[in-house]
């Protein structure tokens, strides 16, 4: 191959974790950038926003939006990729699902004004900032229904080793597949079906390093969720804690899903099992809040409040 | 997703809209016997049959409710009388810890029943659906919540 590909990584509200394990790819740095045409990446090159406005539409080839939507000024970048990018990717949780932003949804946003700015335990007389930051949108709603996206590539964060099969992939031209199993399905915990006679806080115990972790009372989200992680937790002895958000086909409920199967491996008693779970929407929902059916109504309420 | 009309744009007056999950063995045979034993109960509950309780995942019950559903209801065989063993047992214990998360996310759990009708309790399951279409109108329609 002898054409460079053309890319753009921007980044709206989020962590950098994703473009960090970008980064982990390490010595394999060495294959992928000379390859690469880099066109917009705040972080790493010096091109102004300007640049970006300033190319043609769909003169880039792969871009890459990490993060959620949280400012106006994300969605506008967010609009922007993807006039500009022929494949634009939903890079990470947060971009596919809300992720971890999009637990601010849990809040009204005076909740959150006041969290962080009026009520700030750090600040004195603190005032929510109007000058010289972008205004803030009245409510998380999840990157896709700005934008489409041709590629999801969730994770919190994507590992290494995907990012490295995703680009190498997508640089060569050729089609990204993508294996559709769960967590479940990389995990090498035996499983016997056996139900559960209490539910187990990761702290309880010593779990047998053998036997399915759901088997023996803690809460697992690996049957809801994306194996694209190959089972990394699971395998070393952590519960999954559902990152990758669900599995395709790629909107469904993560959270519903996972609390089928909890309810499946333990049915106990209603005030039992309520006592155990302590705060089930940001236990099943942790990743997947903004796209998933409760997110979606709460959304909704937030925007009939603005209006 | 897809959002039902909603009724209230409409001049009609506006009548709760109920789904109603019902395990085939017991409560839609109890739903059946509702209706060939004339007892009288709201007309606001569309039946969906399915073969067990244990077959309901907590995403039915929430896409009915984000589709505009204003109630939805579940109604399965008692508990120790399951087809299945303990298909219900299993919904029970989703419904209790999805109950909670409807309830932190802001929507009126009065708007979710679930309930046991055995085939032989016509009167039990239309109480049921009373009771539920009861509470509904008292909330309003969903969709005003966020409109
Ligand atoms: S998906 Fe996770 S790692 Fe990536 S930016 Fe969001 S919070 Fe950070
Ligand atoms: S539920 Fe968790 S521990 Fe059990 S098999 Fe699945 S991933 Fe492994
Ligand atoms: S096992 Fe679960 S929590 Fe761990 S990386 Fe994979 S999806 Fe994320
Ligand atoms: S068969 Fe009726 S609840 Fe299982």
């Amino acid at each position: 191959m002898t054409d460079k590909v053309s890319v753009a990584l921007m980044q709206g509200s989020s962590c950098w974790g994703c473009f960090q394990s970008l980064i982990d790819i390490h010595l394999r740095l060495a294959e992928v950038l000379p390859m690469l045409d880099i066109k917009f990446w705040a972080a790493v090159a010096d091109f102004k926003h300007e640049h970006l406005e300033g190319y043609p539409d769909k003169s880039i080839d792969v871009g890459l939006y990490e993060g959620a939507a949280r400012t106006e000024e994300d969605i506008h970048h967010l609009k922007l990729m993807r006039e500009k990018c022929k494949t634009l990717i939903s890079f990470g949780s947060c971009s596919c699902f809300g992720g971890i932003p999009g637990l601010a949804n849990f809040s009204d946003i005076e909740e959150c004004y006041d969290v962080k700015f009026r009520s700030n335990k750090t600040v004195k007389d603190g005032k929510v900032p109007t000058e010289n930051v972008p205004p803030i949108a009245p409510v998380i709603k999840p990157n896709n229904q700005y934008v489409d996206f041709d590629v999801y590539l969730p994770g919190c964060p994507p590992t290494s080793d995907l990012i490295f099969k995703a680009l190498t992939t997508l640089i060569k031209g050729d089609e990204l597949v993508l294996d559709p199993h769960t967590v479940c399905h990389y995990c090498n915990r035996d499983k016997q079906e056996t139900p559960i006679p209490e539910i187990l806080r990761p702290f309880d115990g010593n779990a047998d390093p053998d036997r399915c972790l759901l088997e023996q009372g803690y809460i697992c989200m690996g049957s809801a969720t994306w194996g694209l992680c190959e089972g990394q937790c699971v395998n070393k002895g952590a519960t999954c804690r559902g990152c990758f958000g669900p599995p395709p086909p790629i909107m469904q409920d993560q959270g519903a899903n996972g609390i089928g199967m909890l309810g499946s491996y333990a049915p106990l008693e209603p005030e039992v099992i309520q006592d155990a779970v302590r705060d089930p929407l940001g236990l099943f929902w942790r990743f997947s809040y903004a796209t998933s059916h409760l997110g979606s109504m709460r959304i909704r309420r937030e925007e009939a409040k603005n209006q | 997703m897809t959002m039902a009309k909603t009724q209230t744009d409409s001049e009609h007056e506006w009548t709760p809209r109920i789904v109603a999950y019902c395990c085939n063995w017991c409560s839609y045979a109890g739903a059946d016997l509702a209706g060939t034993s004339r007892i009288q109960y709201p007309p606001n509950a569309r039946i969906v049959r399915v073969n067990c309780t244990g077959r309901i995942s907590p995403e039915f019950i929430l896409a009915a409710l984000d589709m505009g559903a204003d109630g939805v209801l579940v109604s399965g065989c008692h508990p120790g009388d399951c087809h299945y063993t303990s298909g219900n047992l299993k919904l029970r214990a989703r419904w209790a810890i999805m109950e909670k998360a409807i309830e932190q996310a802001g929507i009126d759990t009065r708007r979710i029943r679930l309930q046991w009708a055995s085939a032989s309790e016509g009167q039990v399951f239309a109480d049921g659906v009373a009771k539920l279409v009861e509470q509904v109108k008292e909330l309003g329609p969903i969709q005003e919540e966020w409109k």
